[in-house]
């Protein structure tokens, strides 16, 4: 498909409607198929393996309206893995979304466990000793840690002896994280703006005192806060997203550790604007910070890897 | 000082980049070494030497970018000033002593004035044979421009104003003052608001200094006793020259030093820079706490290179950016305290034998740190932001609908 006629904003209405109805099935896999079949575990995938072939600005707005609505999938390494394992059985397989695949972001392969935060997948692709390996996680040994999540669990798997199924060499696997890394930025972002909307739009209608919250200016100036923050990481993104003024590619990591650490501070202020109701498990701001929290967990310490790049870069 | 007049200014249709590389090379060959701040050398410019630095940079096409040909201007788009702006950024230069000449009077004149105005008033600017000065606040008009009390009755074919303005920076070596008065009383509110282009050396204009909390005299306060002026002063029809300024100025909040988030980089390398040139220093860089700092500091200004980029990319698309200058304002001056509390407490302990970049970094921070109190006060404070943000951008109702 030429990416010449459309453009990644028309991607957005329908990739949320898709989500939408994703979230009315209960079986992962069940939703998957739905989103495979609009395209959007595809969307980056080549066409000869049942994607859409467009590039990293298309995959975008499909995972912020994945962050938004709270799909509790991987999307955003689905995209990007059914995208770099081109021309291989498991790309079919991950665009038409019959698999799901994760990325272990914590431990290697060869040192044994490994941790999946952001699942539930089929396979997982992980660091081995050159570039990362596909493999098929059913059947290994794992310990799974329900404290954070219980309906997303993080999952330590000892990968060992797992089948490979594909393999992804140096370069392969660093653009698959780099383009990993913008994309979960986005879908924290998107966690970030579904929780922002649903506080202010409360806010707007809560009456207390004989006015609505949002006419407190300490309720005002709390949502502008965390409107600006949201608006810092977006533009972030967009411009980690592109390459820099030399045509290389830009580290994806501040960006990231920014929308990550904005999303967390905007989603639990929206947890705290509703009051009472925010503390409940019905209201489901919660699952917004547990997915952002597992990400957190996924890339820990990446403040201060970016800090000591930079500071190694002077 | 001097200067080469007769710099050959690239041909815009050549792309941003190329105009980008001119800069990058004028700046760096031209910049007297003692006006570096992270130079040893550094001293504090004067006046003239500023002037100077100033008038050159124009003359090399770096500024008055995006000023009409005809005033003075290069003509180009913010396109080109974005590139010009990143070198800007990336060197460690002091900043303009004309900012309110350059990106409050002269764009306001250019939507409010008369042919005859615009002719006298903007290519001195640019050549940098006027300052300006601002005369909006008042003791008691700061944030609220509807308690402005200064007064401007007209008189045949004069003013006579009476009245004071107050945090009035650069006034002692202004030679005219954007001075924002009323024709009626404080009961108008917002209406009857008229601006003058006020000369200050005219009789009945006192300006009595103040001094910072950075040592400094750089702002003060300013007497307006019987000051008559020609009707040629006026900025514009009562009530219209003003409401076009607010569009002005909104504009300009999301416009004017764009360098900010590359200079607030290059900053921040100064800084490692010197900690590592200083063996007490070095280890505090070992250390992950400050590590993760630097990473958050990083992270913000990253996100503030890319709210000034959108607005550029927002702008020449021809969308309206409306309150968005908050966005950036608010997220600037806090970015830039954050990195100044940082800078203050890495460098604490330089004293008689650290090294010459550590003792200048120490320097330099720590007024930096002082002089960031300012910047959340300033050009709206961050509260006025948050509200603009709430209001504007939010639209959070105050009553039920």
């Amino acid at each position: 498909m030429s990416s010449d006629a459309l453009q990644p904003e028309e991607f957005a209405q329908a990739a949320e409607a898709a989500i939408m109805d994703a979230l009315t099935r209960q079986d992962v896999h069940d939703m998957a198929a739905v989103l495979a079949r609009a395209g959007l575990c595809g969307v980056m995938a080549a066409e000869d393996d049942g994607g859409l072939g467009l590039d990293l600005r298309f995959a975008l707005p499909i995972v912020h309206a994945a962050g938004r609505l709270r799909l509790p999938l991987p999307l955003a390494e689905q995209i990007v893995a059914a995208h770099a394992l081109a021309d291989t059985p498991q790309a079919a397989a991950l665009a038409s979304g019959e698999r799901l695949a994760g990325i272990a972001w914590q431990g290697r392969l060869p040192d044994g466990w490994v941790r999946l935060d952001h699942g539930p997948a089929d396979w997982v692709l992980a660091a081995d000793a050159e570039g990362a390996a596909l493999v098929d996680a059913a059947g290994s040994p794992r310990e799974v840690q329900a404290a954070l999540d219980p309906d997303c669990p993080q999952v330590w798997l000892d990968l060992r002896h797992a089948p490979v199924l594909a393999r992804l060499d140096t370069s392969a696997w660093d653009a698959l994280q780099r383009q990993a890394r913008l994309l979960l930025a986005e879908f924290a972002n998107g966690a970030a703006e579904g929780a922002l909307q649903a506080a202010a739009s409360y806010m707007a209608t809560r009456v207390q005192f004989g006015r609505p919250l949002s006419a407190k200016q300490a309720v005002r100036h709390l949502l502008a806060r965390m409107r600006l923050l949201q608006e810092v990481s977006s533009a972030a993104i967009r411009r980690a997203i592109r390459p820099d003024e030399y045509g290389a590619p830009r580290d994806p990591r501040p960006a990231l550790a920014g929308a990550i650490a904005n999303a967390a501070f905007v989603i639990e202020k929206a947890i705290h604007l509703h009051g009472g109701m925010g503390f409940t498990w019905e209201l489901p701001l919660h699952r917004a910070l547990r997915a952002v929290r597992r990400l957190d967990a996924a890339f820990g310490g990446l403040s201060r890897e970016t800090g000591r790049a930079f500071i190694e870069s002077v | 000082m001097h200067f080469d007049h007769h710099v050959a200014v690239p041909d815009p249709a050549a792309g941003p980049e190329v105009y980008r590389q001119h800069a990058r090379t004028w700046l760096r060959a031209n910049l007297p070494g003692f006006m570096r701040t992270d130079s040893p050398d550094w001293r504090p410019a004067t006046l003239a030497e500023s002037s100077a630095w100033e008038a050159a940079m124009y003359q090399a096409g770096l500024a008055g970018m995006t000023w009409p040909k005809p005033y003075g201007g290069h003509g180009l788009t913010l396109r080109e000033h974005l590139a010009v702006n990143k070198e800007i950024g990336a060197l460690p230069m002091p900043e303009s002593v004309s900012s309110i000449g350059k990106e409050l009077a002269g764009p306001i004149i250019m939507a409010v004035g008369t042919e005859a105005q615009k002719q006298a008033f903007l290519p001195a600017i640019l050549a940098m044979r006027q300052y300006w000065c601002q005369g909006f606040s008042e003791p008691d008009a700061g944030s609220d421009l509807a308690r402005l009390r200064t007064r401007a009755v007209r008189e045949g074919g004069h003013w006579r104003i009476n009245g004071q303005k107050i945090w009035t920076s650069g006034a002692a070596k202004a030679h005219y003052c954007l001075l924002l008065t009323r024709t009626g009383t404080v009961a108008d509110r917002h209406r009857g608001l008229l601006m003058f282009a006020v000369p200050m050396d005219t009789p009945g204009i006192r300006v009595a200094p103040i001094k910072s909390i950075d040592g400094k005299e750089s702002f003060a306060e300013v007497f307006f006793d019987d000051v008559v002026v020609p009707d040629s002063a006026r900025l514009g029809a009562p009530d219209e020259g003003w409401s076009a300024a607010i569009r002005v100025l909104s504009i300009e909040r999301a416009t004017n030093r764009m360098y900010r988030p590359w200079r607030f980089e290059c900053e921040l390398r100064q800084l490692i820079a010197a900690c590592k040139s200083d063996a007490r220093l070095a280890p505090a860089l070992e250390d992950g706490g400050v590590q993760r700092r630097v990473g958050e500091l990083a992270s913000e200004i990253d996100g503030l290179k890319g709210l000034v980029e959108l607005t550029v990319e927002r702008m020449m698309r021809g969308e309206a950016i409306g309150a968005r200058g908050s966005l950036t304002k608010l997220y600037w001056s806090e970015c830039h305290q954050a990195f100044a509390g940082l800078a203050l407490s890495l460098l604490s302990q330089v004293g008689p034998q650290s090294s010459p970049l550590a003792r200048r970094a120490r320097q330099a921070c720590t007024n930096a740190y002082l002089f960031a109190r300012a910047e959340t006060i300033y050009a709206g404070t961050t509260e006025v932001q948050l509200d603009v943000i709430a209001q504007r951008i939010m639209n959070l109702p105050k009553d039920l609908t």
